[in-house]
């Protein structure tokens, strides 16, 4: 067998075992949950009775491993269920709000990553000037803060008294047509900046510290005396080995803004996936949340085997190993 | 490296495309032009909705739309008492036949009559489908079937006399259009999410789930001036937190907040410049139930205890800021005034009187009680420390239990509480409320009291149809149940919304669920400045 053929196969193998892993914990983390889809519905004057009978149509009374084989089944014809609140199918659910979850992390990500590598390069050239205290109070700062303090300040701010910018939602009922796009990145710019307020620290501080130890490696003084412009030794032999260490917080970060900007989609009032994962766990909407979950694990997951298989195609020794 | 950055920068870039893809299209026929028979009235509101089909609504904000659109038979006053709606006269033929007589001016949007035929079928529907989270499907337990003789009369056949059954599924259940939802595989479960009608004075166009919900004006309406709403658009806007909602209001993005506002913020928007904030009648109310299944809350001594060891006056004047008020621990809201019992007075606090009460009762040194609550009511959440204090003075520890609403729900189904404390959203009818709270197999039964005397009132009270005497037999059960604490009724919280001073023309009714945007309301609201 060719090896490039072998290294596909076995990071393939290696993203199908990691999501079947991930849905499984998914199913069996649901069903330890206290109550059940039933409770969570009930009105008053249900009775048991009743309840029961709503068990038993979403065929949650059933033993959980025919439950789990049933799911699985489905999941490999790739059909998600059906809402048990909603009454919708579940990719119907997630559709509608996963353009606007990658939008928001999306853009966060790219203005963090755009921001946070200048910002740390700054710093590393001029250890202990007055940018780099800034950097570092600002940095511990930033990761310190409560993300709906930060949204709520600058909707205050911005939205209330400066009125620049709109208090919620992801654009406003009856703007259509080129407006709306505006409209849109307009809606944009509050969540966005608070996500990135708050995770910008992290990638500052990170790349501040391995840039300062990759700055003092040998490579680097060797460069310096062999007569490089100091911009060139920062920026191209340092920064690339420095940067390493930052891309694997881009990768770790990814999994967690999907589904971790619940807190900032809720303030916003923006219709993220983040905020239907909150209100599925309220009602303890099964299909919704396994759906979610399998949708995000496969983000995470495809995004990884992508980079591996790219490593590899570029990288020989990646293949071999 | 070289390659992770430009991945995410694709991500993004395929994100705004598929974003880009979601832009919305201009409607066709644009309603709202300016001036105010064409103003668009935007309504703030924290929960999304769930479900547009009214047999399955789960949230709140699934009421307030799909009342907008399906009409209910019955509507209550100011003071609590039903109203007609879409029936004009309501009543018992016999002990076991109920009856609705239609008024015969509503039409559906799409130009069909509301007829009898719709309300037999919604009733026939809920009893055999059994929709989850249908609140009238309980209160359908003595009904047999539901016929229409004629095209405006609906006959209830009950299974034995029951006084309560036609004012409560009048009250309670939207009719929905039978030549629609019949078409529909499964009524039980149809999402009806397009093509909506209405016989209501809006009518749902766009949706855009997580944001907003557009509906608008529908004519004729018979209860608008003139048969004519006077907005043209109801847009609903969804702000999960209420500091952002309430931002949006001082902003003017929306002109109204549908959902009661916490306490605290309160007095604040009292004093803020262009917001009126306009008192709500409660009609439901916050309690502590005692688990008579556990010892020692067997015993009515403890009970009594327990009752003294709590500072109601300071509750409502320190956490509810003053907002609420008492029912003389009596379990009929004070709004119900043709039931409320005057002569029931609260439980005073008196923390010796309670250490006197529980030497009395001979159980020895008290064990520790807990007291579940859901950590997302707020207002129980301060509460519960207060009452855990009050009774430290009384000698009695109480070890709160504060979970999460899940956890809540199946802690409460389970018994697994010594005190349950928790809120009774709506109490329209004392008599089908007391038989839920107080009967042994009642749904929300969380004393588990079995007391034949009191389950023998309330019986009676749910078949008599005659009200004086259905009154007594309410006294007589309230009386029963302050003086053997089944239940310890805590206040009746007022609620209050806050809308732009531009606005007027609201009409009040108790309750969040009919609040200021019931539809005869939002029919009457009119922007004026």
């Amino acid at each position: 067998m060719p090896p490039v053929v072998g290294f596909v196969a076995r990071r393939l193998g290696r993203a199908v075992l990691t999501l079947w892993f991930a849905t499984t914990i998914t199913f069996l983390l649901l069903r330890l949950l206290p109550g059940n889809p039933a409770l969570a519905v009930a009105t008053p004057n249900m009775t048991p009775q009743t309840q029961a009978i709503l068990l038993r149509q979403y065929g949650l009374d059933e033993p959980l491993l025919v439950q789990y084989g049933k799911y699985l089944w489905q999941l490999v014809q790739g059909n998600l269920g059906v809402s048990i609140t909603q009454s919708v199918p579940v990719t119907d659910v997630l559709l509608e709000r996963l353009p606007w979850t990658l939008l928001l992390t999306g853009s966060s990500l790219l203005v963090t990553v755009a921001v946070g590598i200048p910002l740390g390069v700054l710093a590393a050239t001029r250890p202990s000037g007055l940018l780099d205290r800034l950097v570092q109070v600002g940095g511990v700062v930033g990761q310190s803060v409560f993300v709906p303090s930060v949204a709520i300040a600058l909707l205050f701010l911005f939205g209330l008294q400066l009125r620049w910018l709109p208090i919620g939602g992801a654009y406003s009922p009856g703007v259509y047509g080129g407006q709306w796009y505006l409209d849109v990145a307009a809606h944009l710019v509050l969540p966005c900046v608070s996500l990135v307020l708050v995770q910008l620290g992290s990638y500052v501080l990170t790349l501040r510290a391995t840039l300062i130890d990759s700055l003092g490696e040998d490579y680097c003084v060797l460069a310096t005396a062999k007569g490089l412009p100091h911009r060139k030794v920062v920026w191209k032999h340092a920064l690339r080995n420095a940067l390493l260490p930052t891309t694997t917080l881009v990768g770790l970060q990814l999994g967690f803004l999907v589904g971790g900007a619940v807190l900032t989609e809720t303030v916003f009032a923006y219709p993220g996936i983040g905020r239907g994962i909150y209100e599925a766990v309220t009602q303890l909407d099964y299909p919704v949340l396994q759906g979610a979950f399998v949708l995000l694990a496969a983000t995470v997951v495809l995004a990884n085997v992508v980079t591996d298989l790219a490593y590899g195609l570029l990288d020989p020794r990646v293949r071999t190993q | 490296m070289r390659l992770r950055l430009p991945l995410v920068a694709v991500t993004a870039l395929a994100a705004v495309v598929a974003t880009a893809a979601c832009s919305p299209s201009a409607p066709s026929d644009s309603a709202a032009q300016g001036g105010d028979k064409n103003a668009t009235l935007t309504i703030a509101t924290t929960t999304d909705v769930v479900n547009f089909n009214p047999l399955l609504g789960n949230s709140r904000t699934d009421g307030w739309i799909t009342n907008l659109m399906y009409p209910r038979l019955l509507t209550i006053d100011a003071n609590g008492a039903k109203q007609s709606y879409l029936a004009a006269d309501r009543g018992y033929s016999d002990p076991t036949t109920g009856f609705y007589e239609l008024r015969g001016d509503m039409k559906w949007s799409d130009g069909t009559a509301v007829s009898a035929a719709d309300v037999a079928y919604t009733i026939n529907t809920i009893m055999t489908k059994k929709p989850a989270g249908n609140v009238v499907y309980g209160q359908l337990a003595n009904v047999e079937s539901a016929s229409a003789p004629t095209a405006t009369r609906v006959e209830l056949k009950l299974k034995r006399p029951d006084a309560t059954v036609v004012d409560e599924v009048g009250f309670w259940m939207n009719v929905v259009p039978k030549h629609v939802f019949e078409k529909a595989p499964d009524a039980g479960t149809f999402a009806n999410n397009s093509d909506w009608v209405s016989a209501g004075p809006f009518r749902l166009t766009t949706v855009a789930k997580g944001q907003s919900y557009t509906l608008e004006r529908v004519t004729p309406y018979p209860m608008a001036p003139a048969g004519t709403p006077n907005v043209a658009k109801v847009v609903y806007r969804v702000y999960p937190d209420v500091n952002t909602e309430i931002l949006a209001l001082r902003n003017g993005d929306v002109d109204l907040i549908a959902n009661a506002l916490p306490p605290a913020q309160v007095k604040t928007l009292q004093s803020t410049p262009g917001v009126k904030v306009q008192e709500v009648p409660g009609l439901g109310y916050a309690h502590m139930t005692y688990n008579m299944t556990r010892k020692p809350l067997d015993n009515l001594k403890v009970r009594q205890a327990l009752a003294h060891a709590v500072d109601y006056e300071a509750i409502r004047s320190v956490v509810l800021q003053g907002q609420a008020v008492t029912t003389g621990s009596s379990p009929i809201p004070p709004v119900l005034k043709d039931f409320v019992k005057p002569d029931l007075k609260e439980y005073a606090f008196d923390p010796e009187l309670a250490r006197k009460l529980v030497t009395e009762s001979g159980v020895g040194t008290l064990r520790p009680l807990t007291m579940i609550y859901s950590l997302q009511d707020a207002v129980t959440s301060q509460w519960a420390q207060l009452v855990k204090d009050n009774a430290a003075q009384a000698g009695i520890t109480i070890e709160l239990q504060g979970m999460d609403r899940n956890t809540y729900l199946a802690k409460t189904a389970a018994g697994e509480y010594d005190i349950y404390a928790g809120n009774f959203a709506i109490m329209d009818d004392p008599a089908t409320n007391m038989a839920l709270t107080f009967l042994p197999d009642g749904a929300i039964n969380y004393t588990k009291v079995d007391d034949p005397a009191l389950s023998a009132l309330i019986t009676k009270a749910t078949a008599t149809t005659d009200k004086a005497a259905q009154k007594d037999l309410i006294w007589q059960a309230a009386t029963l149940v302050h003086d053997n604490v089944y239940d310890n009724v805590m206040y009746m919280q007022n609620l209050y919304v806050a809308h732009s001073d531009k606005w007027d023309g609201f009409v009040v009714k108790p309750s969040e669920l009919l609040s200021v945007v019931d539809p005869q309301s939002l029919a009457n609201a009119r922007k004026v400045g």
